[in-house]
């Protein structure tokens, strides 16, 4: 939390700067056409002088991390994939906290790196510099690459696209093993329960797991479900909304139509389930001011039951619960299949890379070159298992892997940068323990029956830029206070009503829909 | 400190040469004030590195300003964005978002000139009391401590002490038989749970300026009033208190020019879905509409709004200080 703050500090800093430094800024800007042609020509010049030897290029990236530190600069796997291809990285690894923050502020600076992250290629922000030509449309290049055209899938490329061009490069992600419900096992034996299938099971587990002392250590300590909430959207709630409505993402398809989710009666069945539960103490009181990591601590501290998160990131979860308990073993940690029928399915990418205008083409080649070396097993093993030797050795031709000192490394962050999708990556991590592997897969294996995509993912409405953040946020803060019982379940009615009165809402629809036919 | 002292020469200077050209005003004006340039050539060279730094660092960054009158829209730059007018300015005073704000703002402001404001004045007055230098010292310190504490970890604290499920006084609360109180996402408590926090932190230091103006009043003052028979609340009300009176009244135009300012950090910190309508105040608004959603020309004209009205606002206080005959700020 200090270091979110801390960030955040910064970023304030850096974006009263930029949006002070208006002159600094202007001749900046003016002299970049001039400032890029003269890279260019060096670049070039350079190039005709040495281009036996392959000059070695410099790539300055941007991305996030999300391991507690970031890897260091001179760490031994980045080395490695400069020298594989042939490039010398300069990375500037920012926290996934506020990577959306810095992202609109490198924006407004001006000075881009070479290659960075954009965490929602459909924001507004984005789209707009987009529009105005801030980024190389790669589209015309990708069929130089075979690596990138094959290890994204089409259909991320083709959710990415802007109006024919091809300003993103998806990161791509497997579909399956999004974020849903992860129950302890051990506590369901304990109290006597099985793998809940529908929301009224899920409640008396959490009703069982509040109140019938699941860890049998006598105490009334524990709670069913903990999350927290954030500023737009239900956060780790999220997937009681999705379980409610059936439907993944904001908008939901009823008769050939798109309609948002506040009217959707999933949404106000799902306030209500949610405002009893809290009423009778299922849900960690304090849902509503806890911050991601605190959420996920409580969870990890064994003080909740049932949690939501991706069942691939759990090696943390279990690494806390041995230390608590070491007779804890990493089934108990169970992802639930599906839940009223539903889990969701995520779009096969997460984000996606974009090289500003001004990198030159020569360069801009080159970058992409880069990705398609890296995406090679030989280069992108380095993250996945680390350096033999240092992060895994090799027994009998199996590859055993130090788990602490990947993560101690940080290496996996490299993964934000250059991925080669496994479709099981987001479900298991090489790290777990065989049994556990086979069992998640299983599991992803069942949820691919039931998963439910989002339908609305790359749609745009002009309206929507300013007034779905605001209606986002009054749905959200209405939805807290409702669960929170300071509000009562009409003012949901009420609000809904007027919702539907408001013009805005109705252009809003309008364009979504218009957006989605023209897909 | 080197450039403050100058600038306090200068100024001293400066109004020598107001005075002077003010007297003589006809005759060659502009020449004269070249010549006094010329004459305090060295105090100008040696304020130069001051002015410069206050002219790259605070006056150029102020063309910035210019995009609250923009639509700016980062690729295309500061002079290639369209002018739109009053559009943001629109927005905003239009918008509902406006009163909300405004109230928020205003009222944890007021809070605190009502509460904290004076803390430090009662505080320094007691601590002056005191006739055991070293308890005195000792206390002293130990309540300007928690200024040194981020409002982080104060948060953090707050959230310790407070939280419904695991915090220390909920647990009293219910160990007594009462109900959990919900401290941190009730609309109704969250000013006061602001102001109780400002309080904590920075009251303690608030008292060393006041300590500072205390210790330099002069102890005859003090003897003449014991002879004239005036016992201790007597001496602080006829002494202590108007001999810290200019003091008092510079902070509180400071303050007053500080209202739309409610410490960012603090209520971002605080701040949760549950108690938003109350919470959200301009700093917090910027932070969301600018940095979160990249509405740089809109949340810029909210700040520039926040500004100007502080700046009437040090305008006004400091008119009013000077019609009651202090001195003011400047």
């Amino acid at each position: 939390m200090k270091k979110t703050l801390l960030c955040l500090m910064g970023l304030l800093l850096v974006l009263m700067l930029a949006a002070c430094g208006g002159d600094e800024e202007e001749t900046a800007s003016n002299d970049d056409s001039d400032s890029t042609e003269n890279t260019e020509t060096e670049n070039n010049e350079s190039e005709s002088t040495s281009t036996e030897d392959e000059e070695v290029t410099d790539v300055r990236i941007m991305s996030h991390f999300f391991s507690p530190t970031p890897p260091s600069d001179d760490n031994e796997v980045e080395q490695r994939i400069e020298e594989a291809t042939n490039t010398e990285l300069d990375i500037e690894w920012v926290s996934a906290n506020n990577y959306p923050d810095r992202f609109n502020v490198v924006l407004a600076s001006g000075d881009l790196p070479d290659l960075m992250l954009v965490p929602d290629p459909f924001s507004p922000v984005f789209r707009q510099a987009a529009e105005q030509g801030a980024f190389w449309d790669v589209g015309p290049y990708i069929d130089d690459y075979p690596n990138l055209k094959e290890h994204i899938a089409d259909i991320a490329w083709d959710l990415t696209t802007m109006d024919g061009k091809q300003f993103a490069i998806p990161r791509p992600r497997p579909s399956e093993g999004d974020s849903f419900f992860i129950v302890r096992k051990d506590w369901l034996d304990n109290v006597g329960l099985e793998e809940p299938t529908t929301t009224e099971e899920l409640y008396e587990v959490m009703r069982a797991f509040t109140h019938d002392d699941p860890d049998g250590n006598g105490e009334d300590d524990t709670v069913g479900f903990v999350g927290y909430i954030n500023d737009e959207n239900m956060g780790g709630f999220g997937a009681f909304e999705g379980v409610f409505n059936g439907v993944n993402g904001e908008w939901g398809l009823q008769d050939g139509e798109l309609v948002h989710r506040a009217f959707l009666p999933g949404t106000r069945d799902m306030i209500e389930y949610l405002a009893k539960a809290y009423e009778d103490g299922l849900i960690a009181a304090d849902f509503a001011s806890l911050q991601v990591s605190q959420a996920r601590d409580m969870f990890k501290a064994g003080e909740a039951g049932v949690n939501v998160n991706k069942s691939g990131a759990l090696q943390d979860v279990y690494d806390s619960l041995v230390q608590i308990n070491p007779e804890f073993e990493f089934k108990n940690l169970l992802p639930l299949t599906n839940v009223n029928g539903f889990n969701p399915k995520g779009p096969g990418f997460a984000g996606a890379n974009v090289i500003p205008k001004s990198v030159p083409e020569e360069k801009m080649k080159k970058i992409l070159g880069m990705i398609d070396r890296w995406m090679e097993e030989d280069v992108f093993m380095l993250h996945k298992h680390g350096i033999e030797g240092v992060h895994h050795t090799v027994e009998d031709g199996e590859i055993v892997i130090d788990t602490e000192k990947i993560l101690a490394d940080g290496i996996a962050d490299h993964n934000q940068i250059v991925y080669v999708s496994d479709p099981y990556a987001s479900t298991v991590k090489p790290t777990f323990p065989e049994e556990v592997q086979e069992m998640y897969a299983n599991i992803q294996d069942e949820r691919e029956k039931t998963s439910v995509g989002n339908v609305a993912v790359g749609l745009h409405s002009d309206i929507g830029v300013t007034y779905l953040p605001e209606l986002r946020k009054d749905a959200q803060d209405l939805k807290t206070k409702i669960i929170l019982g300071s509000e009562p379940i009409t003012a949901w009615d009420d609000f809904v009503e007027d919702l539907k009165n408001d013009p805005d809402m109705q252009t809003l629809t309008e364009e979504i829909n218009e957006s989605y036919q023209n897909r | 400190m080197i450039v403050q002292m100058i600038d306090n020469e200068i100024k001293q200077d400066g109004t020598d040469v107001s005075v002077y050209t003010k007297q003589k005003r006809k005759p060659g004006k502009l020449i004269k004030f070249f010549k006094e340039i010329k004459r305090d050539r060295y105090l100008y060279l040696l304020a130069l590195p001051g002015i410069i730094y206050f002219f790259i660092f605070k006056y150029v960054p102020m063309y910035g300003i210019t995009i609250a009158f923009k639509d700016f829209s980062p690729f295309v730059g500061f002079t290639e964005s369209p002018w739109v007018g009053l559009k943001h300015f629109t927005r905003l005073f239009t918008g509902s978002d406006f009163l909300m704000l405004l109230r928020n703002t205003l009222a944890i402001s007021f809070l605190n000139l009502l509460f904290f404001f004076p803390l430090p004045i009662i505080l320094s007055i007691l601590l002056n009391e005191l006739r055991n230098q070293f308890y005195k010292r000792t206390v002293q310190s130990l309540v300007y401590l928690p200024h040194f504490l981020s409002w982080v970890i104060i948060a953090s604290l707050t959230f310790m002490l407070l939280g419904k499920s695991s915090g220390i006084i909920n647990h009293f609360i219910q160990s007594m038989g009462f109900e959990a109180f919900d401290f941190l996402t009730n609309p109704d408590i969250f000013w006061f749970l602001l102001t109780g926090q400002s309080v904590w932190k920075e009251a303690g230091w608030g008292t060393i300026i006041f300590l500072a103006a205390i210790a330099g009043v002069n102890t005859e003052l003090y003897e003449a009033a014991k002879i004239d028979g005036a016992n201790r609340f007597r001496q602080i009300w006829h002494v202590t208190l108007p001999a810290i009176r200019n003091v008092i009244i510079i902070l509180l135009i400071l303050r007053l020019g500080d209202v739309m300012e409610v410490g960012f950090e603090q209520v971002f910190l605080m701040y949760n879905g549950a108690v938003s309508e109350v919470a959200e105040v301009f700093d917090t608004y910027v932070y969301r509409v600018g940095i979160q959603q990249g509405q740089f020309s809109y949340s810029t004209a909210v700040g520039l709004f926040k500004s100007f009205v502080g700046l009437v606002l040090v305008v006004m206080a400091n008119r009013m200080a000077k019609k009651f005959g202090e001195e003011g700020i400047y």
